[in-house]
């Protein structure tokens, strides 16, 4: 194995470059799964943020941005049928925004009851009482310069109702390129024209000790005109609809499947050849006499020597250019499981390229040894 | 019984060669086959020395070609030479004569389209790739013209590449390497890199290297060709002495004409077939 170690660091250009490849190709492979990732993170971010186990949508709803309204029965009825335990409204439409300066912009206006969800960034909550009022609208933090408030609070105009801006808040940013305002349900139909009883969205809890399925089989029975959907459904649901039938979701997804063929292909292309470069010691080897399991040995150790520290660098490089990346694009999101999902087959394509090159080494002919 | 009705052969002692247990049974059913016990498989007009040396290492009927249609050449038609055992002899003729394509089917490297090749008395065609190389890990040592050291080691890690090839479980390879870099004269030179050492000290430590582990065998292809006279005198002793001094058999494949005083026998190949042999010493 000393032979191993000695080839990687005797040619330290080659070695570099071989690195810088596989650094490369990690890096792209994890800036462009982060897009990816975060894009679908960012399509169902609302849903997820839910304390909820059933979603109600008017029938054919793809996703949360196009919910149209309920009838006002479909959450009198939902709450009557056994193992519901709590049901909250929650709705979303775009409106125009006015500045205080006068300049006007589309919003995404999220309304929602207090009990959605802890995580759901709703102004009326116990947690804010006494600090914002309880119809105060917030936005979030990488949507600044968008909705143009001098200082908080600030007064302006939505759908040319008046409206407080009182607090900014991080993980909502704009996703559509439009920015979203959140506030408490009664504000925002208010401010969208919604009837007092209208719903967008019903979000349902099931009691304790009661199947979410079968509770959802018995709301899809009573209710056949709506779409009855678990969380985790509509998420998903949501997801699919941004990522395969918008092209703003399709690119990412391309990008992404794309970014990941490529580094593997710079990968395998990087080790192949590194190994290639070798092959002439290859034959010395076996011509000395050393069994294909050494050969084997050195060649899939070089191999796996490039690929990790090429891998850690492109990580290093990766991570504050993505944590940069985010006043850009607030949605990218790199969840710890991502490196080792991208890590791993990149080491895997090391491998299986220097097994490739293995073949090559191992079928090298000796006697070429005797040219000179 | 006519000489190439024998069957796959160990003369003196099947237990010990050809080196694995496939191969030791494959000689006993050939054996077997022939009617023979496997101490039945000596010529019968020969003493056990006498065939051990007549097959120790050589080709029998050796016939190579490369190539295919009109491209194919023929290296090699029909040649038999045995080298004698503890014996150094050279192998000349001009280029395209076949020396090293004898060379390569002597080092299990290559295997002839038609004929019978042994090494360390054992028929080496038949056996598989793994037990070639086993052979050439334990019985032959390599010398090359173009050096063919490991770029990215010292001259020591060089030696003890070649200890450890031969025994994985070696734990003094670097003390053995050490002491036959110093027997070379390259005591000083252990820690150099291939590229900070003249032609003649580095083929020194191909040399080196290729005794590491004490092969019986030594080939060397054009082991002076790339050096200079004065080198190229010291490699002729230093193979020379691994004759007299250690008993190894060398076979020497080169144009140089140096070597006829060092050799004990010269093979003269043209055109794919023995021209002429001459002893010398």
């Amino acid at each position: 194995m000393k032979l191993a170690w000695q080839n990687i660091i005797h040619d330290r250009s080659r070695f570099s470059v071989t690195v810088l490849g596989v650094s490369f190709a990690v890096f792209l492979m994890v800036f462009q799964g982060s897009l990816l990732v975060g894009f679908l993170r960012a399509a169902s971010r609302l849903i997820d943020a839910s304390d909820s186990d059933i979603w109600i949508t008017a029938r054919g709803v793809q996703a949360f941005e196009f919910g149209t309204t309920l009838e006002s029965r479909v959450r009198e009825m939902a709450a009557g049928v056994p193992g519901v335990m709590q049901t909250d409204r929650v709705c979303m439409a775009f409106a125009v925004y006015r500045t205080p300066k006068g300049k006007q912009q589309v919003v995404a206006l999220v309304g929602a009851d207090p009990n959605v969800g802890k995580r759901f960034p709703v102004p009326d909550v116990p947690e804010l009482a006494g600090e914002i009022s309880p119809d105060a609208v917030l936005y979030d933090v990488s949507d600044r310069d968008l909705i143009a408030v001098p200082a908080l609070p600030t007064e302006v105009e939505i759908n040319r109702h008046r409206a407080s801006i009182e607090r900014q808040i991080q993980g909502y940013g704009a996703f559509l390129g439009v920015p979203f305002l959140f506030t408490s349900y009664r504000n925002a139909i208010r401010y969208l024209g919604f009837g007092p009883d209208d719903a967008m969205y019903v979000v349902l809890r099931v009691s304790k000790g009661s199947s979410v399925a079968d509770v959802k089989q018995s709301l899809q029975e009573r209710l056949p005109e709506v779409d009855v959907l678990t969380r985790d459904e509509f998420a998903h649901k949501s997801r699919m609809y941004w990522t395969i039938k918008t092209g703003a979701g399709g690119a990412i997804l391309t990008a992404a499947v794309l970014g990941f063929l490529i580094g593997l292909v710079v990968v395998s292309q990087t080790i192949y050849a590194n190994t290639m470069e070798n092959i002439e010691e290859y034959a010395t080897l076996k011509a000395l006499g050393a069994p294909r399991s050494l050969v084997a040995r050195v060649v899939l150790t070089q191999a796996l020597l490039c690929g990790t520290v090429g891998s850690i660098l492109g990580l290093i490089a990766v991570i504050p250019v993505i944590n940069h990346a985010t006043s850009l694009i607030p949605w990218i999101y790199m969840p710890w499981w991502l490196p080792a999902v991208m890590v791993v087959p990149s080491l895997t394509m090391c491998s299986l390229a220097s097994i490739a090159s293995v073949r090559s080494a191992l079928t090298v002919e000796p006697g070429r040894v005797f040219r000179a | 019984m006519p000489k190439k009705h024998l069957p796959s052969t160990v003369y003196e002692d099947v237990t010990e060669l050809p080196p694995s247990r496939t191969a030791r049974n494959r000689v006993k059913r050939a054996a077997h086959s022939a009617g023979l016990a496997v101490e039945d498989q000596l010529e019968p007009s020969l003493g056990v020395d006498e065939a051990r040396s007549s097959r120790f290492l050589g080709v029998e009927g050796a016939t190579v070609s490369f190539g295919q249609g009109d491209a194919r050449i023929w290296p090699l038609r029909g040649v038999s030479v045995m080298f004698e055992r503890g014996k150094l002899s050279l192998v000349m003729g001009p280029s395209g004569s076949g020396k090293t394509t004898l060379l390569s089917m002597l080092g299990c490297l290559l295997s002839p389209d038609e004929g019978s090749v042994f090494v360390d008395d054992v028929l080496v065609n038949q056996l598989s790739e793994t037990e070639k190389t086993a052979i050439r890990q334990k019985k032959i040592g390599f010398v090359f013209q173009a050096f063919r050291l490991f770029h990215s080691l010292s001259a020591i890690d060089n030696v003890a590449l070649g200890f450890e090839l031969r025994d994985p479980k070696q734990s003094q390879r670097l003390e053995m390497a050490r002491q036959l870099l110093d027997q070379f004269g390259l005591g000083d030179k252990c820690n150099q890199e291939p590229n900070e050492l003249s032609p003649g000290e580095r083929q020194r430590v191909a040399v080196a290297r290729a005794l590491a582990g004490d092969p019986p065998i030594l080939l060397a292809d054009e082991p002076t060709a790339s050096l200079d006279a004065q080198a190229g005198r010291n490699i002729c002793q230093i193979l020379r002495n691994q004759v007299d001094e250690h008993g190894r058999t060398v076979v020497v494949v080169s144009h140089d004409p140096r070597w006829r005083k060092f050799a004990d026998r010269t093979i003269t190949l043209c055109d794919g077939q023995v021209e002429q042999e001459e002893r010398n010493l």
